[in-house]
């Protein structure tokens, strides 16, 4: 077990932050923007997609990865607003390893469902069949499309308009209410009953999306040595694999520096892990994790893998009890 | 030793070694729960440097036996007469283990089929000769209860619906050969470990069935209950069964997250004042011995709490670190927690009556007649 041996003192007359300073700092620099950038690239995307819908047009193509991009920053805050009324799922349907979604598109193009006219409509259309994961076969399968271009054509309008919806609501939720739970917990009705609650949700959204970047967007790719599975990679027809695990590290490094504050070995650990997976990242080299079939390939895959993991083990080690909101054996188990 | 580690152990190993030494010679008795140390309750848990056990616990929660498990334990079953205990590996494992309770010696190993994985749980019918499990059809996403031949070597002779998605627990109704499934309603596949892939869709129920795969009786909760996972079931002698749930939604808006249901009725949800303290998570669910008492634990909430079968108030709240595992006793309550304690509640009096340096695993199985 590599472990942090931490200072066991304290400096006397450092002035540290309370759990409520902490959890409000997060919302400022972390939380708030970072929705407010998925709403505004969502609506550019929305706007592009209005003028043109022609998968091969550069222009709709950057700001799908642009959008995209903006969602992988946010994507571990998976709680509250992004988890109410399936939103998160309504963005980001996978893992799907049941093919869901081609399902789903297929589906809807064969049957010409009329369900794309009109917005409301096709906010009852299955998650599956919505956000980046289905835009991206749009753009990216022709085969999906090719059933019926001139629906997949008005589909991908409706999808774009639907995401820029879902982003909206998912920001006027932080803004209007959620920011407000955090910071003034203990109130009626509010699911943080005191400070430290709030905090913990924080923690708890960074160390999922530390063990789904590790299990699931690393780990599905990864399968096993004598059965490397390079197509259940994420986003690999758009290319994007590699990006969503740099992505989802631009995203997580500043929140678990906000929560680090008041510990500096920690924190300094943690900006060092961080640094240290983005070189594993840099030597992948293969954007979309094919190389995992080579054994040279491979082992780069596993380092990267194996540095975003030993960021979670200090989260879980070190952060998590310095923060007095680590979890139990049995608690942490979920069954 | 691993007897080290437990500052309680009353083992009897020396009765141990001379059976191991009778069965190697060809001497091998019909063995019974009494050849391997009385146990009452079956319970794993983690040690130190990632060590797995199954333990058996006398009726005073002391250790009878413990044997080496090779991976993270779940939940165990115990044969009705025959000292055999099946040992499941956490979900979604394809493997358990039936173990010889007197000499720690692996019996069988049931391998889930093609497609299929186990979830954690399993109950024998009422003669000892099949063992059910809980599964997954990966492929289909359906659930299903495995059937094993616990008279013929643990051989699977088949499987029937369970009549939802996600089937956890398992029971057998008292003095009956009827199986009450948990239907969790969450789908998963072994690809992607526990993520759950249906949440916008999921629907859980408690499923009635005969062993035939007849579904008796179905009950689901409220619409607006959608998201409560039914995860795990205990049976009252004249046939209640209490369940605990898993909250999958905004935890601000959890609803009650226990009942009691008996066939042709409603169930009845229980929620204590605090309901929200329990942070949408039961993790195991008991009777008491005097069974006017159901207790559930919430391992996230670090509480257990005990309701008044009959009025549904809440009785007494238990506020334990990480307590989960929950298994009657005589005359009250016997429970565990991942700091290693182990307790019993009587009347309204806790009482720690050991510690296991290690970890309790979730569940503390009664052995149905031990």
């Amino acid at each position: 077990m590599r472990r942090l041996v931490l200072l066991l003192f304290l400096l006397p007359c450092a002035a540290l932050a309370s759990p409520a300073q902490v959890v409000d700092q997060a919302l400022e620099t972390h939380i708030l923007p970072g929705f407010a950038d998925l709403e505004s690239k969502t609506k550019i995307l929305a706007e592009l997609a209005a003028n043109s819908c022609d998968p091969d047009d550069a222009a709709l193509r950057d700001a799908y990865h642009t959008a995209f991009d903006a969602w992988v920053t946010v994507s571990h805050l998976r709680f509250g607003p992004s988890e109410a009324d399936s939103r998160g799922f309504a963005l980001a349907f996978w893992p799907d390893p049941r093919g869901t979604t081609a399902k789903t598109l297929g589906r809807l193009i064969r049957s010409a469902d009329p369900a794309i006219n009109d917005p409301d409509t096709f906010r009852t259309v299955s998650v599956a069949a919505r956000g980046f994961y289905a835009m991206e076969r749009l753009l990216y399968d022709p085969a999906v499309s090719a059933a019926d271009p001139e629906y997949a054509c008005r589909l991908l309008r409706a999808l774009t308009v639907d995401m820029a919806e879902t982003a909206t609501l998912i920001r006027q939720d932080w803004i209007m209410q959620h920011a407000d739970l955090m910071r003034t917990p203990g109130t009626a009705d509010n699911p943080y009953a005191n400070e430290l609650e709030a905090l913990k949700a924080l923690y708890s959204a960074l160390g999922t999306g530390l063990e789904f970047a590790v299990d699931i967007r690393m780990g599905r790719p990864l399968g096993t040595f004598d059965r490397p599975r390079p197509r259940r990679a994420e986003a690999w027809r758009s290319g994007r694999s590699l990006r969503q695990i740099s992505m989802a590290l631009d995203g997580m490094e500043p929140l678990a520096a906000v929560l680090a504050t008041d510990h500096a070995a920690i924190a300094g650990a943690l900006k060092e892990a961080f640094g240290s997976a983005r070189d594993a990242v840099a030597d992948v080299g293969d954007p979309v994790f094919a190389t995992v079939s080579d054994p040279v390939g491979r082992l780069k895959v596993e380092i990267l893998q194996q540095r975003i993991d030993y960021i979670r083990e200090i989260v879980l080690g070190d952060l998590g009890p310095a923060l007095g909101v680590g979890q139990g054996f049995n608690a942490l188990d979920g069954d | 030793m691993r007897w080290m580690a437990i500052d309680m152990a009353t083992a009897r190993p020396s009765r141990r070694r001379f059976l191991a030494g009778a069965a190697a010679a060809g001497l091998a008795p019909n063995l019974t729960w009494a050849d391997a140390g009385n146990p009452t309750y079956l319970a794993a848990a983690r040690l130190p440097d990632e060590i797995y056990l199954l333990f058996g616990l006398d009726a005073e929660g002391q250790v009878a036996f413990e044997i080496p498990l090779p991976a993270r334990g779940h939940a165990a079953a115990g044969h009705p007469e025959r000292p055999e205990a099946v040992a499941f590996a956490r979900r979604p494992g394809t493997f358990a283990i039936v173990l010889d309770c007197t000499t720690g010696a692996e019996i069988a190993r049931l391998t889930a089929p093609q497609d299929r994985h186990f979830y954690g749980h399993g109950a024998f019918s009422r003669d000892g000769s099949r063992l059910y499990t809980t599964e997954n059809d990966s492929e289909l996403g359906d659930g299903r209860v495995g059937i094993w031949a616990a008279d013929d070597g643990y051989r699977r002779v088949g499987e029937v619906a369970s009549g939802g998605i996600g089937p956890h627990d398992i029971l057998r109704l008292p003095g009956s050969d009827t199986l009450v499934i948990a239907n969790g309603g969450i789908d998963t596949h072994p690809d992607t470990g526990r993520e759950k892939l249906n949440l916008p869709t999921m629907q859980s129920n408690l499923t009635y069935l005969d062993p035939s795969g007849e579904v008796i009786e179905q009950v689901s909760l409220p619409t607006e209950m959608r998201l409560n996972s039914i995860r795990h079931l205990a049976v009252h002698a004249d046939g209640t069964v209490a369940f605990g749930c898993q909250w999958q939604g905004d935890l601000a808006a959890a609803p009650p997250l226990v009942g009691l249901h008996r066939q042709g009725q409603h169930p009845r949800l229980l929620a204590p004042p605090d309901n929200a303290a329990m942070n949408g998570y039961v993790g195991s669910v008991s009777f008491s011995g005097d069974h006017e008492t159901v207790a559930v634990t919430a391992p996230r909430g670090n509480r257990a709490v005990l309701f008044n079968v009959n009025t549904g108030d809440t009785r007494k709240v238990i506020t334990s670190s990480d307590i989960c595992g929950v298994a009657q006793t005589n005359d009250g309550l016997l429970l565990t927690t991942g700091t290693g304690a182990i307790k019993a509640a009587k009347s309204d009096r806790i009482t720690e009556v050991g510690h296991l340096a290690g970890a309790w695993d979730n569940h503390l199985t009664r052995i149905a007649n031990g």
